[in-house]
């Protein structure tokens, strides 16, 4: 397990220079010229090019890819060619806002969505389970600008509980993190329920009755474990991303993460700071998926890995 | 998920001492599933929207394209029957001709990402070992790219319009549904009778094919239902930045997106988008549910 | 059968182990999340002025208000009364909070000429003179101004203005900030407004030489442009260097506190301002980017001011008395435009015919509603050189279709599009979505309008870097393609050379439309060069009548600069070039 451990560690290497080589790859494909876009109206040949070669954008791809992972070793991420600040800097302003929103809205995303699922899956049919998906359905099922519009007036402006946007308090964080976790919900108590579902109708379940056992600690002691394996995966997954941003729920709430940051980065073709997002939420995601997939092992003991 | 030790369905319900006639196991999944309301109700949606899709013309009451700046966002009235967008066009219309996007880009983004993206999953889960790890990893830099930069750069690459979106939200759904498949996949190789077909000798190919493939059909419904849902979901996203369909062509999703600034004084027209995108996904999933509910006879067991 | 009547609780990884790994995992991120937040202000030299608080240009895991604030999230607060100002005549100051949809992206006239830091930098930096609401031009940091011969200009400064880092503002401060942009080792993005100007020269103390490639009549114009000729202090640069952007040090009424990324940008008042002191206590620019949000956090008084207000919601501030709306008519005008060497379009009566078909007002009244204004001309009437040349495009679609049929173009096959010699009357379009007010809706709905007199318009919506490169092609691969242009110097010449100059035709410049007329361009070299103001406005009225003649554009709006702010704000006067938002006469008074 530990080599195991180990080795997808070091593969993390690969992933991170592919992921470099593929964004650099991509944005030199595309149409759009960053500094172009970076000057404008005012833009002129001449200042074009000097500031080009300033940048050392004239350089040919392959030269600016090796560059760029040798400042990445020495943790250089370069500057942003919008701002001409260290994107380290920008990312550091923004990712912790981006972390926290994460995690509170997953938290909640798992709490609620497993609490949900189970209560389906212990009665199918029945009418909580029927309201139960329904509702775990609508949630999923709206545009999340849509739900976070809505929030906003019912909350934020009707009944004035909570702020409009930005950041700065602890009310500051309920509205997006519920709207960023409304389709995890969803999602999650869907997957519970149906993972729960298969799980209970297997022979081991059966038996553990027959000896005489409750439901309740099936439930808990045998089923869900087991049931765990596919929700995890989609924990990973959602988490993973919400890791990169969510960029429709940071701009309905003004919300300052990592998600608006890349946006930006992207339509104005600064494919430094875009770069340095990109290795960021790379490094999370993939470490985040190893984590996941070593809870495989724990939960289902018939999975190994060597 | 798995259907049981055994290989088919109809041995099953014998095994449990239950009186049976023989059926086939097409029947007993159309029998199941007819008995759900819920699935009926996802199925009759379904239906509904590729009805609508293919008798649009015939169907919607105005051109969708026809634009009369004078009647710009008129309340639902006789003419306008769900009112009027920000250019005066029938928004009844344009829901009933956006269909057809949402459609196309569901059905055939996260058909074609089931195939390529199962059919990846499948073989790194049952692989194992090196393959395992270059294809995760390989579906790991798909994943950890931003993926509006890939939409930007396919539809830069290749153009815009309904078609391209397709691909970048099909784009979008393979490495997750690559992700998904192979943890099945993981579970279900160590299953005994994965191991026991293993000892008499079974192939690879037999293996995959006979043994795994059925038994993960399910959960790849369920999740292709879901991913249907975020592929609609998506192309709003795409479309309203200028990466979807073109005008005058309508779109749930840019209907939705482009009449929410009037959320405060006209609410009708980015609503009615919405609940149409709302049901369309609750529609799909339901479906998803009940196709997954009647292949699995153990449900049959209440406790 | 397999017979499971228990799962091992082990397995290779005991319970424990993981959750030690995933509590370490989690616990790892975080730790990096906040290190990265709390630490290294050694590192970044964003250390302010003020020596406040530790937030400089980072943001704390768990943000908490800066230290010397009101609290800025609270916008009902009872203002800052206790304030001792040193002009004991001022009304209490208070705190202003603006909501705007994206954030700057740096101080320093160096690196941004966007409005968002435009709006900050018009507060913390000064130019030598001001141009006022009223389109005149008075002194700022100079006194006085004479040109002494036709490539010189003269400026005097005023005396015992200092920068707030303490430092004095001298002549030698005016040409180190001017230099720096035009370096063309690493050019300033507003080099080529500066490009007329090739040396400054610090005379004295207090005295600036401003020369010229030859006589150039818009120069007050440049050194009014914040973004260009706005005054930095030398010392602060020589310590700053590149990260000056966030800590920018000018002479203006307000100082820099501290910028929260994508957050919000703080600044105070200076009480060493040399001239009137500011009212304010503080300003807070906040990032609102979804507008539905902006027009809320008015509304709640989260924002007391708000920037780009939602169009369709107009009617419902200027009914409430809660609220006032600032307009103005803008300098920006949002335009369609030919390529003209283009086959079909380069027959003028087609141009002419496409302007005769599109009913502006309406484009005006329901798309806009009122958010813009019918255009008069290609330049804005805030504009020095403007004349009115509307009648070349009035509403009339017999007239449209009358010049059609005359160029030969019928419809007859019926099919409800035009044709001639066996062409359909297909034009290809190119437009933005988001990046102007209401862009993509209205080119949606020309493409409507244009059915109606048998033209076929292919739109194609593209996103903005992709259509910003399409536009900076020689030759660009369509007929039409859809911008707005804004005079940023008030001045004619900023606009109608460089758009429609033959010298300028991409990739040398803006003229897109490959538009050539050696009289248009003998014109507006004279108008360039001459310092006569009343010479220049005839050149510019031959110019755009040539224009008109012409008709190189679809002009569709010209733009309306619109603020809405809560009716306790005090004291704002909005200008009609969007990048100046002034506060130094602005008080907040919520009693």
């Amino acid at each position: 397990m530990r080599r195991y451990v180990i080795r997808r560690l070091i593969g993390i290497i690969p992933v991170m220079l592919g992921v470099i080589f593929v964004t650099m790859l991509t944005i030199e494909l595309i149409p759009g010229d960053p500094v172009a876009m970076m000057l404008g109206e005012n833009a002129r040949p001449e200042q074009e090019a000097a500031l080009r070669e300033h940048l050392g954008l004239d350089q040919p791809l392959p030269v600016r890819y090796v560059k760029y992972v040798a400042d990445v070793a020495t943790g250089d991420l370069g500057r942003s060619i919008q701002t001409n600040r260290p994107v380290l800097d920008e990312i550091r302003d923004v990712w912790p806002n981006t972390l926290v929103l994460a995690v509170a809205a997953m938290a909640l995303a798992i709490v609620a969505g497993v609490v949900v699922g189970v209560i389906s899956a212990v009665r199918p049919y029945g009418v909580i389970d029927s309201i139960a998906r329904v509702l775990a359905l609508i949630g999923l099922s709206m545009p999340i600008f849509w739900l976070g519009l809505v929030m906003l007036y019912v909350f934020a402006y009707y009944f004035r509980l909570f702020p409009v946007g930005g950041t700065g308090s602890w009310k500051h964080y309920v509205l997006p993190a519920v709207a960023l976790a409304t389709p995890s919900i969803g999602i999650l108590s869907r997957m519970t329920r149906s993972s729960l579902l298969d799980v209970m109708g297997e022979d081991f379940i059966r038996t553990a009755r027959a000896k005489g056992l409750r439901g309740a600690s099936i439930i808990t002691r045998h089923a869900l474990r087991n049931a765990m394996i596919p929700v995890m995966s989609v924990v990973g997954l959602q988490f993973g991303q919400l890791l990169g941003g969510a960029v429709l729920t940071e701009t309905i709430f003004s919300w300052p993460g990592l998600g608006r940051l890349t946006v930006r980065g992207v339509f104005a073709r600064d494919f430094v700071l875009v770069q340095g997002a990109v290795l960021t939420f790379a490094m999370a995601f993939v470490l985040i998926n190893l984590l996941i997939d070593l809870s495989y092992a724990y939960i289902d003991p018939r999975i190994h890995y060597d | 998920m798995h259907i049981s030790t055994r290989e088919s369905i109809t041995t099953e319900p014998r095994a449990l001492g239950l009186a049976t006639k023989p059926r086939s196991p097409a029947g007993d999944v159309a029998r199941r599933f007819v008995r759900n309301r819920l699935a009926l109700a996802g199925l009759f949606i379904v239906v509904l929207l590729a009805i609508m899709a293919i008798a649009a013309p015939v169907i919607a009451p105005k051109d969708p394209a026809a634009s009369t700046l004078a009647d710009a966002r008129a309340r639902p009235s006789r003419e306008y029957l769900l009112g009027a967008d920000e250019l005066g066009r029938d928004i009844l219309s344009r829901i009933i001709y956006g269909s057809r996007v949402a459609l196309l880009v569901a059905v055939l983004a996260v058909g074609a990402a089931t195939l390529v993206g199962g059919g990846i999953g499948l073989i790194a889960g049952f692989a194992g070992g090196w393959i395992d790890e270059v294809l995760m990893r390989l579906m790991d830099i798909l994943l950890a790219f931003p993926y509006l930069l890939l939409a930007i750069a396919i539809v830069s690459a290749l153009g815009s319009g309904v078609e391209k979106t397709t691909i970048a939200v099909a784009i979008w759904a393979v490495p997750n549904f690559a992700r998904v498949v192979r943890g099945q996949v993981l579970t279900l190789k160590e299953r005994d009778y994965v191991l026991a077909a293993r000892a008499l000798g079974a192939r690879t190919p037999r293996l995959l094919l006979v043994h795994i493939t059925p038994n993960i059909i399910a959960p790849i419904i369920v999740f292709a239902s879901l991913y249907m849902a975020n592929a609609i979901l998506l192309e709003a996203a795409l479309s309203f930045l200028g990466l979807g369909v073109q005008p005058p062509q309508a779109s749930w999703g840019l209907m939705v997106a482009s009449g929410r600034d009037f959320l405060r004084v006209d609410p009708h027209v980015t609503t009615f988008p919405g609940i149409a995108i709302m049901i369309t996904v609750l529609g799909f999933n339901l479906l998803g549910d009940g196709l997954r509910d009647a292949m699995d006879p153990r449900l049959r067991n209440r406790f | 059968m397999e017979d499971r009547t228990t799962i091992p609780a082990g397995g290779e990884l005991s319970r424990r182990r993981l959750l030690q790994m995933l509590g370490g995992g989690v616990l790892a991120l975080s730790a990096l999340g906040l290190l990265a937040a709390c630490g290294d202000d050694d590192d970044d030299d964003d250390a302010d002025d003020t020596g406040g608080d530790a937030g400089g240009g980072t943001q704390d895991a768990t943000p908490t208000p800066a230290a010397d604030d009101d609290d800025d999230d609270d916008a009902t607060d009872e203002p800052d009364d206790a304030d001792d100002d040193a002009d004991d005549d001022a009304q209490p100051g208070g705190t202003l909070v603006i909501g705007r949809p994206s954030d700057a992206v740096a101080l320093d006239p160096h690196d941004e000429t966007t409005s968002p830091g435009n709006w900050v930098m018009s507060n913390i930096y000064e130019t030598l003179v001001v141009l006022t609401q009223d389109s005149e031009f008075v002194p700022g940091l100079a006194e006085s101004w004479e040109q002494i011969d036709d490539s010189t200009w003269e400026f005097k400064l005023r005396e015992g203005v200092t920068f707030h880092d303490g430092t004095p503002l001298t002549a030698e401060a005016v040409k180190f900030s001017i230099d720096r942009i035009k370096d063309p080792d690493n050019p300033g993005r507003s080099a080529s407004n500066l490009a007329p100007i090739t040396e400054v020269v610090a005379v004295d103390d207090l005295t600036v030489h401003v020369i010229t490639d030859g006589p150039y009549g818009p120069l007050l114009n440049i050194m009014s442009l914040i973004y260009a000729t706005g005054i930095v202090s030398p010392a602060a640069v020589e310590e700053f260097g590149a990260d000056f952007g966030r800590n920018p040090v000018g002479t203006g009424p307000f100082r820099f506190v501290e910028w929260r990324s994508n957050d919000v940008i703080t600044i105070e008042r200076n009480d060493d301002y040399w001239g009137e002191k500011a009212l304010l206590d503080q300003a807070h620019y906040r990032v609102i980017p979804e507008e539905s949000a902006r027009m809320l956090a008015l509304e709640t008084g989260e924002i007391d001011m708000v920037m780009f207000p939602a169009p369709s919601q107009l009617e419902i501030f200027r009914q409430n008395d809660d609220f006032e709306i600032a307009e103005v008519e803008g300098v920006r005008v949002f335009f369609f435009g030919f390529n003209v060497e283009r086959p079909i379009v380069s027959d003028v009566r087609v141009r002419r015919a496409i302007n005769h078909a599109v009913n502006r007002q309406e484009i005006v009244d329901s798309l806009l509603e009122g958010a813009g204004t019918v255009p008069t001309s290609y330049i804005s009437p805030a504009v020095f050189g403007f004349k009115d040349i509307s009648d070349s495009w009035a509403y009339d679609l017999d007239l449209a279709n009358s010049l059609l049929e005359e160029a030969g173009w019928v419809d007859e096959d019926g099919d409800g599009i035009r044709e001639k010699d066996g062409q359909r009357l297909e034009l290809r379009h190119l437009a933005p979505r988001g990046r102007y007010l209401k862009d993509a809706e209205i080119a949606e709905a020309f493409q409507a309008a244009m059915l109606e007199i048998g033209i076929q318009i292919n739109l194609e919506i593209l996103e903005w870097a992709t259509l910003f490169e399409q536009v900076r092609q020689p030759n660009i691969d369509a007929d039409l393609f859809t911008l707005g242009w804004s005079t940023a110097t008030g001045d004619a010449d900023y606009s109608l050379w460089p758009l429609f100059g033959t010298d300028f035709v991409p990739p040398n410049g803006w003229n897109s439309h490959q538009y050539s007329n050696p009289e248009f361009d003998d014109l507006a070299a004279r108008a360039q060069a001459s310092t006569d103001p009343d010479e220049r406005l005839e050149l510019y009225g031959q110019m755009q009548d040539i224009l008109a003649e012409d008709a190189v554009w679809v002009p569709i709006y010209n733009s309306k600069e619109i603020i809405i702010h809560a009716d306790y704000v005090d004291g704002f006067r909005i200008h009609p070039i969007d990048y100046y938002l002034w506060l130094h006469t602005v008080s907040v008074d919520k009693d």
